[in-house]
């Protein structure tokens, strides 16, 4: 796409009918292409057949270990991810492209290949699931835990992406000005850097959610029950079809999509419009 | 008592160096740095400010070392280009930041009233506002205010006025030298613009390549620089080539391409061939109609062509060629009165005692 | 724009070259996809190869999934398929054979080799060195084993799997015996396929892994040899198997021999080349390959509607015996 610049108010800028044609053809295209499918996939259901689905308790239950399991891998995302991504952020040191590289990693890997190196980490005989499980009682197969370790590989990448980012664009000037104000490192975190990063953080963790709760291929090597929405919703086509199916995954995109607005709302909802402080 | 003491500070950052640098700022003055880009100036504030650990060296603010101390605990305020208000915070909270890292670290003895120091620096008006949408001069009271709250033993300044247009950067300077002096606080101003020294300091320090190569009273410094290099980063627009013929003292005479000058020159040893070098400010060559009256003992007169006139709004740059290439200033109103255009004839009339000269 | 010919004109050169490639290949050679279940993946691999060497002009296109799943990509998902080979034969009667208004994809299917549910396991799994065909109801019944199987809702192995414990329970006169087992086999141990569960097995998440035996030696794997008259391997045992069951989300399924059925799917519009496929299937060849890979082969193969068949491969097989 052509990069425009942000103080571009309208179209009149542009100045070229073709420029602004070229624009709604993309963008017009793009739109369709996502929303085709989804509408398609609405359009075979009535109010009726999503509450019908929706009162399968083991479609609810799929559901909600699906947010819980999407949730606590944001926490962990956030409580791990965001910290480590200041430090990409600002610090240097050698082979550190690398090391932001290895961060990529985990989007290439085909799913079922994670699911199974992560199966030999976190397994019985595994060097984390083992200790784990003789010393702590803690068990990956089969549990939420099983659940949050697939989904935090694939989608851990998104939060450290977008954070690193996002700290990247605030001044580090503004840091040392807070400093000689008289405050410590953490609480020039706090304060200062952690606010102006807060839209990129917000957006890397939306993703990483996202990217959590709709993840299949990984999860379902190391824990078929309990089962998540994606789970479900296979076993669900395998049993009765299409049809059914169908309207569990239109109900999944629905929560989905509500609790996505939600988490804008009280993320973004009354801050100001921050930039770089540059 | 001494503002601040640097004694010996040597470091190396990527292509940063500070080589032995030592200096010390009387209490209540103002020191401008003055260098070119690369000289290591924000290195050196940088590293006053705690931010760099020295390889070598100590640094005492007032009464304290504080070489050992970390950012927060040294008590300076720092002021940088675009002056670094947080852009999340309204101005009153920014500088109610200020006001709070004073009262952790002194126990809360003298509380700061945000709303007293807002209006004490003109912009009580804005303190709901967002610093994205002040002016210069607004955002320059607003980080001088939350500096302020936090009751610094020290000002550092890292060329503040440097995205700012001339216009601009003149309504600064000119408030920020007047809040310096009626506060009277200890400052150190770097900057790559000679036209701040005058305004802003009582010291000059030069700096170059990491080490400082004159520092002295404003005065001394800059019209008597001990160097080309220092010239250089004075502004000096004329720098020349040439001889030393004799002369009895306190008047030498030196000759350029053929021309003599005399030169009230303080004693600078020549290199072995006899070669030094001529400074001289454009705005002490003085232009008029040709003078047929002799020159004064301690004055020279040179007959010139003009080659090139260079505008600058209320000042003109006059190239000459006097036998070699000389560059005069004068005010633009006065050029019509003279008649200079290319190819005009002029004199130019230069003390001697505003000639410098300078090792090769 | 100068330089932008280059790419434009690279561009249009790979389109050309790639369009006529894929027609030139439309026009000489024919494509066949095979649906299968997991378990031909290997066996069928060797065979595809035997058979594009026979027939040139012929390219086999397989994919392997659970058995159901692929039923359902040609009934639900309406993905073109020509031949449907399935783990269990009650599948295509049950999913193609259309009736209550839903569209027929097939008419007839040949059950053509057998397979046998065993426990297969490693080294390093419990109890490994004691474990033999005789004592193994008990072993696997221990604390601490952990036992993997595929969900009997979805998956023809998952139900048989169910099947062979009740009968066990009636074989060595062991009541109680397959409750024993399964609750060594917990939820959190099962998968959609058994396949899905050998990485597990291999990296000794699980002990023992319920299974087929063409799996277990087409992997490799050490497995119990059980009794022919509970493994249902044998239709010679048929009203036998019938006396166990597996209560499912889809039903109580009673017992039946595991016979491997294929047939031609009802729309394809590639049936001279299908035939062929089949009859290399039935014949010497396609015989030999099942067998060196673990399966039972039947000579000839079992036909259920053998009269709906194309006339060609009728004469390889015969009816399905009345059970």
């Amino acid at each position: 796409m052509i990069a425009v610049p942000r103080t571009w108010r309208g179209p009149e800028s542009i100045g070229s009918p073709l420029v602004v044609l070229a624009a709604w053809l993309c963008g017009g295209m793009l739109l369709t292409f996502i929303l085709l499918p989804l509408l398609q996939l609405f359009a075979v259901q009535t109010a009726g057949t999503l509450l019908q689905v929706a009162r399968e308790s083991d479609v609810r239950d799929a559901l909600t270990l699906s947010i819980a399991g999407a949730v606590l891998t944001a926490l962990v995302a956030a409580l791990f991810g965001v910290p480590f991504a200041y430090f990409l952020a600002r610090a240097e040191f050698v082979g550190k492209s690398a090391v932001a590289a290895v961060v990529d990693v985990p989007l290439t890997v085909p799913h079922t290949v994670a699911g199974i190196a992560l199966l030999m980490v976190f397994g019985r005989h595994g060097v984390i699931g083992g200790p784990a499980e003789d010393f702590l009682g803690v068990r990956f197969w089969g549990t939420l835990a099983g659940i949050v370790v697939a989904m935090l590989f694939v989608s851990l990448p998104y939060t450290v992406n977008a954070a690193r980012i996002a700290f990247e664009g605030v001044d580090p000037r503004l840091e040392m000005v807070a400093r000689t104000l008289g405050m410590g490192p953490w609480r020039v975190l706090a304060r200062i850097t952690v606010p102006l990063a807060w839209r990129g953080i917000a957006t890397g963790l939306t993703l990483t959610f996202a990217r959590a709760i709709s993840e299949f291929g990984a999860v379902v090597i190391l824990v078929y029950y309990p089962m998540t929405a994606p789970v479900k919703i296979y076993e669900m086509f395998l049993r009765y079809g299409v049809e059914e199916a169908s309207a569990a995954a239109a109900l999944l995109l629905v929560v989905s999509l509500v609790l996505f607005i939600l988490f804008r709302h009280v993320a973004y909802g009354r801050r100001p419009v921050a930039g770089g402080g540059r | 008592m001494t503002a601040l003491a640097v004694a010996g500070l040597s470091l190396r950052l990527g292509a940063f160096t500070l080589e032995d640098v030592s200096f010390t700022l009387p209490a209540n003055d103002v020191m401008v740095v003055l260098g070119s880009n690369g000289a290591g100036k924000s290195v050196l504030l940088e590293t006053i400010a705690g931010f760099h650990r020295p390889a070598r060296g100590r640094i005492s603010i007032g009464d304290r070392e504080v070489t050992a101390l970390p950012p927060e605990q040294r008590r300076v305020g720092f002021v940088v280009q675009n002056f670094g208000l947080f852009p999340h915070l309204s101005v009153a909270q920014n500088v109610a930041l200020g006001a709070r890292g004073l009262r952790r670290s002194r126990a809360g003895s003298d509380r700061v009233d945000v709303a007293a120091l807002l209006a004490r620096f003109g912009i009580g008006h804005l303190a709901g506002a967002s610093p994205m949408v002040l002016s210069p001069g607004e955002k320059q009271r607003a980080a001088l205010a939350r500096a302020e709250a936090s009751h610094p033993d020290l000002f550092l300044l890292d060329e503040p006025f440097a995205a700012l247009d001339a216009a601009a950067r003149g309504q600064l300077r000119f408030e920020l030298a007047r809040f310096l002096r009626e506060l009277r606080l200890p400052a150190l101003f770097v900057t790559h613009d000679y036209v701040d020294v005058a305004a802003l300091g009582n010291h000059l320090t030069l700096m170059h390549a990491g080490r400082i190569i004159q520092s002295g009273a404003v005065d001394d410094v800059f019209h008597r620089p001990v160097s080309r290099i220092a010239a250089d980063i004075l502004g000096f627009e004329n720098q020349l080539a040439g001889r030393i013929e004799g002369g009895e003292a306190p008047l030498v005479r030196v000759s350029i391409a053929g021309t003599v000058l005399r030169v009230a020159g303080v004693a600078v040893t020549p290199s072995a061939t006899g070669e030094i070098y001529v400074v001289l400010r454009a705005e002490n060559v003085r232009l008029t109609h040709p003078i047929d009256a002799p020159a004064g003992a301690a004055e020279n007169r040179l007959i010139g062509t003009v080659v090139a006139l260079e505008p600058q709004g209320a000042l003109t740059k006059v190239t000459l060629d006097c036998g070699f290439r000389l560059i005069a200033s004068l005010m633009s109103r006065d050029v019509p009165a003279l008649g200079l255009a290319p190819g005009a004839a002029v004199m130019a009339l230069i003390a001697a005692s505003d000639i410098h000269l300078v090792r090769p | 724009m100068k330089r932008l010919i280059t790419p434009i004109l690279l561009l249009a050169v790979a389109a050309a070259m790639t369009i006529g490639g894929a027609r030139a290949q439309a026009a000489e050679t024919t494509t066949l996809s095979v649906f299968a279940a997991g378990t031909l993946a290997v066996p069928f691999k060797q065979v595809d190869q035997l058979f594009e060497k026979k027939f040139p002009n012929i390219v086999v296109q397989p994919q392997f999934g659970g058995s159901v799943k692929m039923a359902r990509q040609i009934t639900d998902l309406h993905q073109d398929a020509d031949i449907l080979a399935v783990a269990d034969y009650n599948v295509i009667p049950k999913y193609l054979f259309g009736g209550d208004g839903k569209t027929a994809y097939a008419d007839w299917y040949v059950g053509f080799v057998r397979n046998a549910i065993t426990f297969v396991y490693t080294d390093k799994s419990k109890f490994a060195n004691a474990i033999t065909a005789n004592n193994w109801y008990s072993v696997l019944a221990r604390k601490g084993v952990e036992i993997g199987r595929s969900n009997p809702d979805t998956d023809p192995s998952g139900y048989q799997t169910v099947q062979m414990l009740s009968l066990a329970e009636k074989y060595y006169s062991s009541p109680g015996l397959a409750a024993k087992i399964l609750a060594n086999a917990p939820l959190a141990n099962m998968r959609d396929t058994e396949t899905s569960l050998i990485s597990a097995l291999q990296l000794g998440q699980i002990d023992y892994l319920a299974i087929y035996r063409s799996d277990a030696l087409q992997h490799h794997l050490k497995l119990l040899n059980l009794p022919a008259k509970i493994n249902l391997s044998d239709p010679a045992y048929s009203s036998f198997y019938a006396e166990g069951v597996a209560h499912t989300k889809n039903g109580d399924l009673t017992g039946k021999p595991i016979v491997y059925a294929i047939t031609i799917v009802a729309n394809s519009t590639k049936k001279a080349a299908a035939e062929k496929y089949v009859a290399f299937l039935l014949g010497p060849e396609g015989r030999k390959v099942m067998s060196d890979n673990g399966f039972g082969t039947f000579s000839p193969a079992y036909a259920m509607n053998p009269a709906k068949m194309p006339p060609a491969l009728q004469r390889l097989v015969k009816p399905w015996p009345a059970s």
